[in-house]
């Protein structure tokens, strides 16, 4: 028994805000009528929260809770990024709020909730925690879903979400207690160990451990909505209403792969070979489901799951770069060890040279995968925010016809996300995609690459049909009310990233520089 | 090792005793009158044979879930009590967090009137 630290509980300081905050809006959620002030103060919660998770870096012990609970540069990255996602949403959400009646304080209560699981996710170092956090952030996303509790459409898509969700936990959790019965362990480092240990030993308990891995990256896979773990995406974003489709897309998405990236490097590591191959497979077939699916949709929030389905797998190709470094980095080191006396001196250092190669495409990898999360965040929220600004004339791709024409500014704001997601330069989109690219060539996976650029192409045709539409269709409906200053406000922010995100690591290339846009404290995880 | 058991079983047995015995005695020493609505199998107040899509008070639905809400959080009292002096001072303000925060649900459910029984 450790007891309980004090200091511990500063680890957590930047959930305790959000918790929080959500317990406050709860005991006032009958005397709070103003949407306006509660989204305010969801904002201001969610900038502490994200200054505080900054702020708790320094902190001397980054291990909390029995080795549960981690703070580290790579979780506070996502935290940072999650809480942005947050104060986002919250501006898009007010017009929705104030429209659809539903109660304010329990919306932001569940958002507030919702971003507290997530950070949890990124911070876990344990299963049962990443569960814990999981868990927190999908129920209070069917919740959210659902919330609009008089729309039918609301309800089918929350029940659907709901029972495909639950499944996926199932299998998760599944996958924690195979990886327990091998290992005797839930902590990443102890399963590290254990599973390099069985892997020495070829004992049978391997077999099991590989189940255990299929289970726990199905689950993960369901998170950031990954072929073939897809399906829920489509139906859920169509139903819910549109900031909360937004909040799915981003900062569910974000956490998702915060999970799985550390599950990855650290718990499973001693499997990296498998993990690379199932990943590098199920990032393939995202990017070509998603590509392709999203050719014939017509309405925009489903033309822009299945667009998010193919992002998934976009972000997915860093991890599987740097899983295949770490696994041959690890073949290396076994040869290393097995050949110490017939290895001549050369070939030691030839070897010790191609190690420090293998750490470097790691830990490149991973950040282009933080990079591709944080730029794919802000794009998609200014795409979804465009969507929330329009109301019903956002809903089909036929609304959009000639809304160049009417609404010049609002065209031209969503053309430039429209051109990030395609990734086009000089837009966030093109310098997440490049670092991804790079990282998964330089790891040897040319045929993923090929395949990714391919698929480029075919999205590239999704979002400039709607390009075509706004600027060469003649307007059929009424020219749309302006934006209210809250979603002008989320967009500004959205853009502003979308365009710094691309003009500066451009910059940066030309100088032949590696474009990522992960700061310096952020380094990834790794053993 | 089996000797830890032991308890188990007894309590088992106990337990097994007390059930058995107390249909037995209402059986043979209580009193007896019956209606058809006392003959009828005991299903919490609803008919138990109805074809699905009766009507059903919706506030049965809300009492039920707030007590299994409330009952199931309350099963962490349990553990807490048993180490609760390992814990010390420090394990019961966590626990009196722990309640507060469940009382902050219990207030929410009470100010939105999911407790009247209307």
């Amino acid at each position: 028994m450790n007891g309980i630290n004090l200091n511990a509980l500063v680890l957590l300081l930047p959930e305790l805000i959000l918790v929080g905050m959500a317990l406050v809006l709860l005991v006032g959620a009958r005397r709070l009528r103003s949407a306006v002030r509660v989204a305010g103060i969801t904002v201001v919660t969610a900038v502490a929260a994200g200054v505080a998770a900054v702020w708790v870096l320094g902190m001397e012990s980054n291990l909390g809770y029995d080795s549960m609970f981690t703070v580290d540069g790579y979780s506070q990255f996502f935290k940072v990024l999650i809480t942005g996602a947050l104060a986002l949403t919250t501006l898009l959400s007010v017009r929705f709020v104030v429209e659809s009646g539903i109660r304010i304080a329990e919306y932001h209560a569940l958002l507030l909730l919702a971003c507290t699981g997530m950070m949890v996710a990124s911070s876990a170092v344990d299963l049962l925690t990443l569960y814990l956090g999981l868990e927190l952030t999908t129920l209070c996303s069917y919740i959210l879903v659902g919330i609009t509790v008089d729309r039918s459409e609301a309800n089918e898509a929350a029940i659907k979400y709901f029972l495909l969700g639950s499944f996926a936990s199932a299998l998760f959790l599944y996958g924690i207690a195979l990886t327990y019965g091998v290992t005797q362990t839930t902590n990443y480092e102890g399963i590290h160990e254990a599973a390099q240990a069985v892997r020495v030993l070829g004992s049978p308990g391997q077999m099991i451990l590989l189940a255990a891995v299929a289970l726990l990256l199905a689950g993960l896979a369901f998170k950031v909505a990954a072929f073939p773990f897809h399906a829920w995406a489509p139906d859920a974003y169509q139903g819910a209403g549109a900031p909360v489709a937004a909040f799915l897309a981003a900062a569910s998405k974000a956490a998702g792969l915060a999970a799985l990236g550390r599950v990855c490097l650290v718990a499973l590591d001693a499997e990296d070979r498998v993990v690379a191959g199932v990943l590098a497979t199920v990032a393939a077939l995202s990017i070509l489901v998603g590509s392709m699916l999203a050719v014939s949709q017509t309405n925009m929030k489903r033309l822009l799951a299945y667009s998010s389905i193919a992002h998934a797998g976009y972000a997915l190709l860093g991890f599987v770069a740097a899983t295949s470094a770490m696994a041959t980095g690890a073949a290396v080191t076994e040869a290393m060890s097995t050949g110490d006396g017939a290895m001549g001196a050369v070939a030691l250092e030839a070897s010790a040279l191609e190690m420090s190669a293998m750490e470097a495409l790691a830990s490149d990898g991973a950040a282009a995968s933080m990079t591709y999360a944080l730029l794919y965040v802000f794009m998609t929220l200014g795409t979804f925010g465009v969507l929330v600004g329009l109301g019903d004339r956002g809903e089909c791709l036929d609304d959009f016809q000639g809304l160049a024409a009417q609404r010049p500014g609002i065209a031209a704001l969503m053309l430039l996300f429209l051109l990030s997601l395609a990734g086009i330069p000089p837009t966030a989109g093109f310098t997440a995609k490049f670092g991804v690219l790079l990282s998964v060539v330089r790891s040897g996976h040319w045929w993923l690459a090929v395949l990714a650029v391919l698929c480029s192409v075919i999205t590239a045709f999704v979002y400039l049909r709607v390009a075509v539409v706004m600027y060469m269709k003649q307007p059929e409906k009424d020219v749309p009310a302006r934006f209210s200053w809250a979603v002008s406000s989320a967009l500004a922010v959205a853009a502003l990233v979308t365009m710094i995100g691309g003009i500066f690591p451009a910059m940066a290339l030309m100088d032949g520089i590696f474009p990522d846009f992960v700061p310096v404290w952020a380094v990834p995880p790794g053993n | 090792m089996s000797d830890e058991y032991i308890g188990i079983g007894a309590s088992f047995f106990l337990a097994g005793i007390i059930a058995v015995s107390m249909v037995i005695l209402a059986s043979t020493l209580g009193k007896k009158n019956p209606t058809r609505v006392k003959s009828e199998a005991f299903e919490c107040g609803n008919s138990p044979f109805a074809l699905p899509g009766g009507k059903l008070a919706i506030k049965f639905y809300l009492t039920a879930i707030l007590f299994v809400l409330f009952d199931v959080e309350l099963v962490f009292l349990y553990p807490w009590a048993v180490v609760y002096r390992d814990l010390g001072l420090l394990g019961l303000a966590e626990m009196g967090v722990f309640l507060g925060i469940l009382m902050v649900g219990y207030f929410y459910a009470w100010d939105n009137g999911a407790l009247k029984w209307k």
